[in-house]
């Protein structure tokens, strides 16, 4: 291995926003940009062995990746699966100050009849065909993107001396953004040939493959027309851009790169474009909607952004260590799909022979196996956790410009929910 | 679509605008279909290349080019389909955006929009009509594709690998998906929310009609059947309502009246389907003694047949057709058929619709533009 991986990443975070954030975030220099920065370095010190400053821990962890005690971490990590309420608690009072509630709650007011305006949308006369379109939005689903969309939304206009109330426009962001969210689930069950996704049987499951493609353009049609119904031509080139970037990001997981350093940055693209852009995208669409400073739209989508990345590195994560079921779909999809994301990619700097198995997309008998154990027995779970930090970390440097409000303090205490969910 | 025997068939005549033959097998139209299509092409400037260059030059199509390679040999739709790209012997896959640029060009000048100038024009049409001309054509083209996804639990294994099916639906929804995402970034470049709201709306209407379509064939075509009113409806969602929305849509853009608007829907919707009838018919006017072909159960003039036989002689009818092997006979199906009223009364709607496209474009100014535009309406007359 030629150079020490925190080198490498900060080549692959040349797409990074801002080049201060690694020094800040790596070194602690100055005081930490917000309370809860700090609480997260506490709880990664915890996974180094040794005892050192606060503050060092993270920089010990970059240096010496091979030195951490992986058992420990394992089993901080699995507590912290096993008890997400103690974490949020901890969360709760860093942020004495500003009394946050639950995101989940503060949201609920906007979010309550989300589900039955995405079925009203969905106006088809053919009973089945409606059915299929319904078929995902019952409410079972955690809404996250629409929960992130009408916090940042809130904050926005409070951000803009308005009162927090969503403008029409915002809320159909919301919905617009679970809506095609799930016009792509149900697209990308047909690609891998998934049989279940939230513990359902999927829509090509139950009616085939040819339905649910239907299915799913008719909710992106659905989406789109609500789209265009709030009459903004910039929030509409945004939000299509969403559309373009989901469809490029599936075709990037089709390849693999050669090159390890390439391939991360792949990796990263891939997840900004299937998973972040749409995050990022809505959250910058409702900003447009209350605010014409381009600065402000920045902050916005940079929180998405980053959020969304987390979000996605943890997903990733979550597919080495949770459960079968725990997320609805069987542990160690991604390499049965022939993925390979953070942790594999991590794990292959200290497990050179998982090179070939990536170039070959786990495709020979015992692949998947032997890649798992690789991923277990290296520390890419532990380094891709705390990739996901540092996003984390930046989405809440941004989202701190904001005039403080409950809302905006809720999307910080998100970060941390991502970080430690479990499902 | 347009089946080249219409060149075959339709060569002789002088062109006779207004007065249209009802019977079928007279050819006195204007010329045949491949020279009205490539006057009218030479009306709207450059040829009619719509499928973008971007589009099919992007590493994302090159990928999906060298990946169907692999799909040669199966069965996969998608592999004919992409072959309807390159040969496009058959059917004519750009006759919506061509016109969709006949109408622009007929309308004219805008007079209402201030940001508009006519020194913008390339031969008579603004640029963004162009560019939804080429959207309307990649949203067609994303449904070839995405009707020819295969039911996997449907497939046995004599039919062929099911590996090969599932990789040929993964390349056939990602290119699909592709062609599709790249009109949506196009629509909205056209800084026209009410034309994103149309286009999105036919979208949603493409869908439903070929989800009925796919219904009909299953489970209807042997039992009941559609009626002819819900047949016209059908037939509109699946084949009519993208062009008549681009034609409005093309006037919206450069701001030409409501009016202008309605005319251009109505000739699009009209002219689809009276297009629609016309390949629903080629079975049962082909001429030629050749290898006589199977024709969907639900294409209008079997619909049309049910309708005055009723249901129960329809049922006989069937019977009589099946063989032991409980195969349909469909050349003593098309005998029986022919027999009857049903072909006429299909000819019949199919230029009833050829009318009423013809009405609705006489509002426009007299042009080459809308001389072209009456000659593709009437050819759909011509078999």
């Amino acid at each position: 291995m030629a150079a020490p991986w925190w080198r490498q990443c900060r080549r692959w975070g040349t797409n990074f926003p801002s080049g201060n954030v690694f020094d800040s975030v790596w070194c602690f220099s100055g005081r930490p940009a917000c309370a809860s920065a700090s609480s997260l370095s506490r709880r990664t010190s915890s996974w180094s062995s040794a005892p050192g400053p606060e503050g060092k821990p993270l920089l010990a962890l970059a240096r010496h990746p091979k030195t951490l005690n992986i058992n420990s971490f394992l089993i901080r990590h699995k507590s912290r699966l096993l008890y997400p309420t103690q974490q949020w608690c901890c969360c709760r009072m860093t942020h004495s100050d500003a009394k946050p509630k639950d995101p989940f709650m503060l949201a609920q007011r906007d979010l309550t009849s989300l589900y039955d305006d995405i079925k009203k949308e969905l106006f088809v006369s053919k009973e089945e065909l409606k059915n299929l379109c319904d078929y995902y939005f019952d409410g079972k689903g955690k809404a996250i993107r629409p929960m992130i969309v009408v916090l940042m939304a809130r904050a926005l206009n409070i951000h803009s001396n308005r009162s927090g109330d969503l403008l029409p426009g915002q809320r159909v962001v919301a919905m617009i953004s679970e809506m095609i969210h799930t016009a792509s689930l149900v697209h990308d069950d047909v690609i891998d040939g998934s049989d279940k996704r939230r513990g359902k049987r999927t829509i090509n499951e139950v009616w085939g493959e040819r339905k649910a493609i239907l299915a799913g353009d008719f909710i992106l049609s659905a989406a789109t027309i609500a789209l265009a119904r709030i009459g903004n031509t910039t929030v509409v080139k945004v939000l299509s851009q969403v559309i373009e970037d989901l469809v490029r990001g599936e075709f990037m997981q089709l390849g693999s790169k050669e090159n390890e350093n390439e391939r991360f940055k792949h990796y990263l693209e891939k997840t900004f474009k299937k998973t972040a852009s749409l995050i990022a995208n809505s959250c910058k669409a409702v900003s447009i909607l209350v605010n014409s400073d381009p600065e402000v739209h920045e902050i916005a989508y940079q929180y998405g952004r980053n959020v969304g990345i987390a979000f996605q590195l943890v997903d990733d994560v979550l597919d080495f260590t949770s459960g079968a079921n725990q997320l609805g779909k069987p542990s160690a999809a991604d390499l049965k799909l022939g993925l390979a994301t953070g942790p594999v990619l991590f794990a292959c700097q200290q497990f050179p022979e998982l090179h070939a198995m990536i170039m070959r997309r786990f495709s020979s008998k015992g692949d998947v196996d032997r890649a798992w154990q690789y991923v277990l027995q290296s520390d890419g779970v532990q380094q891709t956790s705390f990739l996901a930090q540092r996003y984390c970390q930046e989405a809440i440097r941004q989202v701190s410009r904001l005039r403080p409000s409950p809302e905006r303090d809720a999307l910080i205490a998100l970060t941390e929910m991502v970080l430690t969910r479990d499902k | 679509m347009f089946p080249a025997t219409w060149s075959r068939l339709s060569r002789l005549a002088s062109s006779s605008r207004g007065r249209r033959t009802l019977s079928l097998f007279s050819s006195s139209g204007s010329s045949n279909w491949s020279k009205v299509v490539s006057d009218a092409e030479k009306i709207v400037g450059y040829p009619t290349s719509f499928m973008s260059l971007r589009c099919l030059l992007s590493d994302e199509l090159s990928n999906v080019a060298m990946h169907v390679r692999k799909l040669v040999g199966t069965q996969h739709p998608l592999l004919n389909t992409a072959r309807g790209f390159v040969y496009d012997s058959k059917n004519n896959l750009q006759m919506r955006g061509l016109v969709v640029l006949l109408l622009s060009k007929a309308a004219g000048p805008s007079s209402a929009a201030i940001d508009l100038h006519p020194q913008d024009m390339v031969s008579g049409i603004y640029p963004s009509q162009r560019n939804l001309a080429e959207i309307t054509e990649l949203i067609h083209t994303a449904f070839l594709v995405h009707r020819g996804i295969v039911n996997l639990k449907e497939w046995t294994l004599s039919d062929g690998s099911l590996k090969d099916m599932q990789f040929g639906n993964k390349m056939a929804v990602l290119s699909g998906d592709f062609l599709l995402a790249n009109a949506c970034t196009g629509l909205a470049q056209l800084n026209n929310t009410k034309v994103v709201e149309m286009i999105s709306s036919a979208i949603g209407d493409l869908v439903q009609g070929i989800y009925y379509e796919n219904n009909n064939n299953e489970e209807n075509a042997l039992a009941g059947g559609v009626d002819v009113a819900s047949w016209e409806e059908q037939a509109f969602l699946s084949h009519g309502a993208l062009l008549a929305k681009s034609c409005q849509a093309a006037m919206e853009l450069v701001k030409h009246d409501k009016e202008a608007q309605r005319l251009a829907y109505k000739y699009g919707k009209h002219l689809s389907l009276g297009h629609k009838l016309n390949s629903d018919l080629q079975p049962f006017v082909k001429s030629s003694a050749g290898e006589p072909e199977s024709f969907s159960l639900s294409s209008a003039p079997v619909l049309f047949h049910r309708q005055i036989v009723g249901p129960e002689r329809w049922q006989q009818q069937l019977q009589q057709a099946t063989t032991l092997r409980n195969q349909l006979d469909y050349s003593q199906l098309l005998a029986v058929v022919k027999s009857e009223k049903g072909v006429s009364s299909a000819v019949d709607l199919c230029c009833y619709h050829s009318n009423r496209a013809l009405e609705a474009i006489q509002a426009f100014p007299s042009s080459e533009a809308r001389a072209a535009l009456e000659n593709i309406a009437s050819a759909i007359t011509k078999f």
